[in-house]
């Protein structure tokens, strides 16, 4: 009868005890960092159909962020531009730009651009733009400098730590309303003062509760 | 005054399945208990399973895409939900709607307020027609012979067939529709008879008023229909009549009563409601005095009334007595009749003949609530039910006339009376055209099937009742392509395919004049009616003797049981069979789902030998049906109530085959009631699903009512009332939701809340009419799925807000009924909280016990530690399998949960976080009544409110400061935030020492 086991079978325990040293550390740290608020989505940047890029225009063209975001200071979404608003100017500029095809296949043929979202939060979470935005938060706080962005990337956690530290204490990251597009603001050395200010203006009173995202 | 409450006969007779119900947490095994008989190998593979599937919980998040509009609609903000007012017409009723739409759907339907008709408030039928709008089975496309055509090749066939009946003058060609109320459908229908003048039209509804509009004829020679004026009367009495529930106007009558019952409570005058009936309605759980009698009896009670009353030729309608009625009950009926001239106002039913109605209306004038009470008004651009013309219409279809039928809507091959054989009938016309939602019965028997638009898809108009003339706007163009019955007969009228806008506007070019037409147009579309357009009053003349026909009704005799029908509260005539969120509606009264069983009285059962669930032969004027029987207290002895509406076989993929179709056994000469039906036990029994058992808070009464004289005597001396609560009943004084110095010692760390808004909510038992609004209404604000026949018997339901009824007293009596809503209590100090392992539910500093899905591990523990019975757990993925178009019906605004999570209101969190940031937008504070609450905004009684309890002038606040305020189980010391006010019932002091004036038999 020939044997069951092959000799190459002789290293098993070996390999077990490996894997069970290396694996159980393995499995631990895994759980401790992919289940945490630590792993994000951070560094995330798909590709879009268009390459549009809001380095060039935000950055160095200087297009305000409402120009397309129309609804971002009253509405819960900050609205991805229907495709009638690049044609404003593309139908004068780069007309035949190869980039842009898209865009025009879509202007003629009626059928929406379908954009890849980027900062994605999930479905149980009801973030308001236009609740942050009139409240002084600058839209660099949550999407970082967009202005030199070539293809945009998600650079903040988006994590509910994240959100809550802002919460429990907003004044370091409100700014006056008239700023909040502005990507490059900084805050003026006495940061003290203005948050006074803009408390005394509007006081803010973020919800710390679950209800406050959560419905 | 201490009395016993019951929800159902099981526990009255303490059963065993009622004892198993209650200690059970949930009905029946399942998760929550091991089955019984499991063996090692199969625990083995369910644990596997269970481990594999955990597995693959932990993928990335998959790609989400963002779609953007090609060139945006003007005016339309992504993200902000935008309201249109527009009409949904139901018989010849017309409920003016807002209706909001997200991004261009439509997901939930509100009243209008400045409606007469809903008066800002709607009920289940107005709750659910969302839902149909969505319903995947509607049909998707014209079909001919059943294959597929489309809309032009229907313009093409019709413009032959029209040619062929211009030729004689439409002598081939004939009309069935519904009864309408509309301007456009009024004048196409009158251009169709100039066109084509020996067309013939037929008038069917099944659920049909046709009895009292034919009273009028009777009583005053002209078409008139009237407008109960609840609100004015002091004494009401219905006969075998139900306006708060199956009445088309059922919101206006509701507002009305409770406005009288609430002035009662605080210190008015309250009116006093007398029922007399045959099957124990809506109407008459809210009466104040109510006699169980037979539906044939109706004619000599009210005889005999005119008798007392002293009505000039009363003579001759059989004296006033009635056979087994007490007569101390009509005496003290006519006396506060007599008392409350003009302010005094009788009902009779749909279902009751024309006689009962001319005479109700003699009644009405001679007592003088005519114009107060009850007003009359010409039936303008109607088209009025009429038995008779679809009997001469099936008539001349069987006896091959007719060439060409159109049916303009309706489903007459599954709600025709069954002797006339409609399907036979429509077999023998060599061209049929239905139009229909769904390729229903009548749908699929036809040449010609056109799928027909929902009311949010058309353009229309209709008249309400009472005249005022609103328009119908579509909120989305046809999902599938339908066609509306205005642009059918558009096509009839003119041989030309008009859009249905063209063919309204014309109408309304002359109803608003040519000048500014547009301006005046707008204002119409905005405001959902056309102000000032209420017909006028009519104060008719009567004929000379009214209640001559009553008497020749009185002179025949019958015997024997009794048979009654009775349109469905949820399904109607069977029109909304395929609406997943009415089939599972429980029934008011019986709390059935998904079921029509022929309902009978404890001592009709008992001479029967029957039990419910038992499966009986019924047979009638020869024909039989076999269905299940339920035993309901307060039925009328000798009387089997059949509900219409179920047993579709054509509804669709929700409808199909649930319950029983008891039309087949309805005739034409009697479809209301009639005598001789039999009842046979077959032996076998049949499941149904009620849910009057579930949630049973240990069987512990937990409604508390008073009478007028009480709560008055109450008031005047707190401290005696006090002592006396101590038996448990009555109102136990004045009982704030914080007293002062609250009587229980806490364990817990005592939460204060004092500040920003804390919310409260409290709930009128006084004015609750039991409707099921709140119901519909908060499954479609909060995305609560539908679970099925099966899964209710378990006691799995959804519903957030749960309708508890509670009978007292005699069961084979006259047992008294109250309602009771219970959502989540909020409590301060909630046991859900404490017992959660992972604090998936918490407390908000505003006060609500807020539950976070996407924490909840399912544990159940919540649940069963909640003494109010109010957690609702997903026992499966019940939306998983739901297709696209329903997820159209969903509120964006609210998470879609999954399986193994926990859910329960949530006081509408989604509407206070809209308020509250709307009103940060506006840089203003939130008004008292800016958040109104999904169950609170439907509500036809206004007996919800809800707001910030901290603000002492709001309304809520104010309702929590009325005496008859009480907290439930408020000895457990949860200190719940939603609380009850009492109810209070107004007997006549004549009566009260009387009892139920009808000897049981």
């Amino acid at each position: 009868m020939a044997q069951i086991f092959p000799p190459s079978w002789n290293k098993l325990p070996v390999v077990a005890a490996l894997a069970g040293i290396l694996g159980l550390p393995l499995a631990v740290g895994g759980v401790w960092y992919f289940f945490s608020p630590w792993y994000t989505d951070v560094g995330y940047a798909p590709v879009q159909p268009v390459p549009y890029s809001h380095k060039l225009h935000v950055g160095e063209l200087g297009l305000d962020c409402r120009y397309c975001h129309a609804s971002v200071e009253t509405s819960a979404v900050a609205n991805v531009p229907p495709t009638r608003t690049c044609l404003n100017c593309h139908q004068t500029v780069m007309r035949d730009s190869a980039a842009l095809a898209p865009i025009r296949e879509s202007a003629q043929s009626g059928r929406p651009m379908r954009w890849i979202r980027v900062h994605n939060l999930p479905e149980y979470a009801y973030f308001h733009h236009s609740a942050h935005v009139t409240a002084g938060i600058g839209c660099v706080t949550c999407h970082g400098r967009i202005d030199e962005m070539d293809t945009v990337t998600q650079t903040a956690p988006l994590s509910m730590s994240w959100c809550l530290d802002c919460h429990r204490n907003p004044a370091p990251n409100r700014r006056p309303v008239s700023e909040v597009t502005n990507m490059k603001w900084t805050p003026p050395r006495d940061l003290q003062a203005l948050s006074a200010q803009l408390a005394r203006e509007r006081a803010v009173n973020p919800p710390m509760d679950c209800s406050g995202c959560h419905r | 005054m201490s009395r016993d409450y019951w929800r159902s006969l099981a526990q009255i007779e303490d059963r065993p399945e009622f004892r198993a119900a209650l200690e059970r947490e949930f009905l029946q095994e399942g998760p929550s208990e091991l089955p019984e008989g499991i063996t090692r190998r199969e625990m083995i593979t369910l644990l596997g399973a269970s481990l594999s599937l955990a597995g693959l919980a932990g993928c990335r998040r998959p790609v989400e895409e963002i779609v953007p509009y090609v060139t945006a609609p003007e005016q339309l903000v992504p993200g902000i939900p935008r309201q249109y007012a527009t009409t949904m017409p139901f018989r010849r009723s017309a409920y003016g709607v807002i209706v909001e739409s997200h991004e261009g759907r439509p997901t939930k339907v509100e009243g209008n307020p400045s409606h007469p008709s809903t008066l800002g408030a709607s009920s289940t039928l107005v709750q659910a027609s969302v839902l149909n709008l969505y319903d995947p089975d509607r049909s998707k496309s014209v079909t001919q012979q059943r294959a597929q055509k489309s809309w032009n090749d229907f313009v093409t066939a019709w413009g032959q067939l029209s040619q062929a009946h211009a030729a004689d003058g439409g002598a081939g060609l004939a009309v069935l529709s519904e009864s309408f109320s509309s301007p456009t459908l009024a004048r196409l229908a009158s251009g169709l008879r100039a066109r084509y003048p020996k067309l013939q039209w037929a008038t069917y509804d099944a659920v049909s008023d046709e009895g009292r509009l034919g009273g009028l004829r009777q009583a005053t020679g002209r078409d008139l229909d009237l407008m109960l004026r609840f609100d004015r009367a002091a004494v009401i009495l219905t006969l075998d009549a139900d306006p708060l529930l199956t009445d088309p106007e059922m919101i206006r009558h509701a507002r009305g009563f409770a406005e009288g019952r609430r002035a009662g409570a605080s210190g008015g005058a309250m009116n006093r409601l007398y029922a007399v009936e045959a099957v124990y309605s809506l109407t008459g759980t809210m009466a104040d005095h109510r006699l169980r009698l037979e539906s044939r009896q109706i004619a000599p009670f009210l005889g005999a009334l005119a008798a007392r009353l002293g009505v000039p030729d009363a003579a001759g309608l059989g004296g006033a007595a009635v056979a087994g009625v007490d007569p101390r009950w009509i005496d003290a009926l006519a006396k506060d009749l007599l008392a409350n001239r003009g302010k005094g106002l009788i009902v009779a039913g749909e279902r009751q003949p024309a006689a009962v109605h001319a005479a109700v209306c003699a009644l009405n004038t001679f007592l003088g609530n005519t114009g107060t009470t009850v007003t009359y008004y010409e039936t303008g651009d109607a088209a009025l039910p009429s038995m008779s013309s679809l009997a001469s219409l099936v008539s001349a279809m069987t006896s091959g006339t007719v060439q060409t039928l159109v049916v303009l809507g309706g489903n007459p091959v599954f709600d025709a009376p069954a002797d006339l054989d409609f399907a036979s009938a429509m077999a023998k016309v060599p061209h049929t055209i239905a139009l229909g939602h769904t390729v229903d019965e009548t749908s699929f028997r036809a040449e010609w099937h056109i799928p027909r638009a929902h009311y949010l898809e058309s353009w229309g108009d209709a008249r309400g009742v009472g005249g005022p003339v609103s328009v119908v706007q579509p909120l989305i163009l046809p999902l599938f392509g339908g066609r509306t019955p205005v642009e059918v007969l558009g096509l009839m009228v003119g041989d030309k395919d008009r859009p249905g806008y063209d063919i309204v506007r014309e109408t309304w070019n002359t109803i608003l004049g040519e000048s500014e037409f547009d301006t005046k147009w707008n204002r119409v579309l905005h405001d959902g009616l056309l102000a000032g357009s209420e017909l006028p009053e009519v104060v008719p003349d009567l004929a000379a003797q009214p209640l001559a026909e009553l008497a020749r009704l009185i002179g025949g005799s019958s015997s024997g049981l009794e048979i009654v029908f009775v349109a469905s509260p949820s399904l109607h005539d069977g029109r909304f069979a395929n609406d997943g969120w009415l089939q599972e509606l429980p029934d008011p009264l019986t709390k059935l789902t998904w079921d029509n069983p022929a309902l009978v009285s404890p001592t009709t059962a008992e001479m029967s030998g029957l039990a419910g669930g038992d499966m009986v032969r019924l047979e009638y004027a020869g024909r039989s049906l076999e269905l299940p029987v339920w035993v309901v207290p307060g039925m009328a002895d000798g009387v089997v109530a059949l509900t219409l509406g179920y047993g579709r076989q054509r509804a669709g993929r929700i409808g199909n085959g649930v319950g029983f179709d008891t039309f087949t056994v309805r005739a034409s000469r009697a479809p209301g009631f009639d005598s001789g039906v039999s009842l046979t036990r077959l032996g076998s029994t049949y499941p149904l699903s009620a849910t009057q058992d579930h949630g049973s808070m240990e069987g512990r009464p937990l409604v508390r009512e008073s009478t007028l004289t009480e709560l008055r005597s109450e008031l005047t001396a707190p401290a005696e009332a006090a002592e006396g609560a101590e038996g448990g009943g009555g109102i136990p004084g004045p009982l704030g939701v914080y007293p002062e110095e609250t009587p229980h010692f806490s364990l817990f760390k005592e939460q204060t809340y004092t500040q920003g808004h804390q919310w409260g909510m409290t709930i009128d038992l006084n004015t609750c009419i039991g409707c099921n609004a709140c119901m519909t209404a908060c499954q479609s604000e909060n995305n609560i799925p539908v679970v099925g026949k099966d899964q209710v018997s378990r006691g799995r339901e959804m519903h957030w807000i749960r309708l508890d009824r509670y009978f007292s007293g005699d069961p084979s009596g006259s047992p008294e009924v109250v309602f009771q809503p219970v959502p989540c209590m909020h409590c301060e100090d909630a046991p859900c909280e404490q017992v959660c392992p992972v604090a998936a539910t918490v407390h908000d500093a505003e006060g609500l016990n807020v539950m976070v899905y996407n924490r909840c591990i399912g544990t159940r523990y919540c649940s069963n530690n909640c003494p109010y019975k109010v957690r609702r757990f997903n026992f499966f993925n019940y939306t998983n399998d739901t297709p696209d178009i329903l997820k159209l019906a969903m509120n964006p605004d609210v998470t879609v949960r999954a399986r193994g999570v926990m859910e329960k209101c949530t006081y509408c969190t989604q509407r206070i976080n809209r308020v509250k940031i709307d009103a940060k937008l506006a840089g203003r504070e939130v008004r008292d009544g800016d958040v109104k609450t999904a169950c609170q905004q439907a509500c036809p009684a206004s007996a919800i409110e809800f707001g910030d309890i901290r603000n002492e002038s709001s309304r809520v606040a104010k309702a929590k400061a009325d005496p008859r305020n009480y907290a439930l189980l408020d000895d457990l010391n949860t200190k719940p935030r939603t609380t009850y006010l009492a109810k209070v019932r107004n007997p006549n002091p004549d009566l009260e020492a009387a009892g139920e004036a009808r000897p049981v038999a």
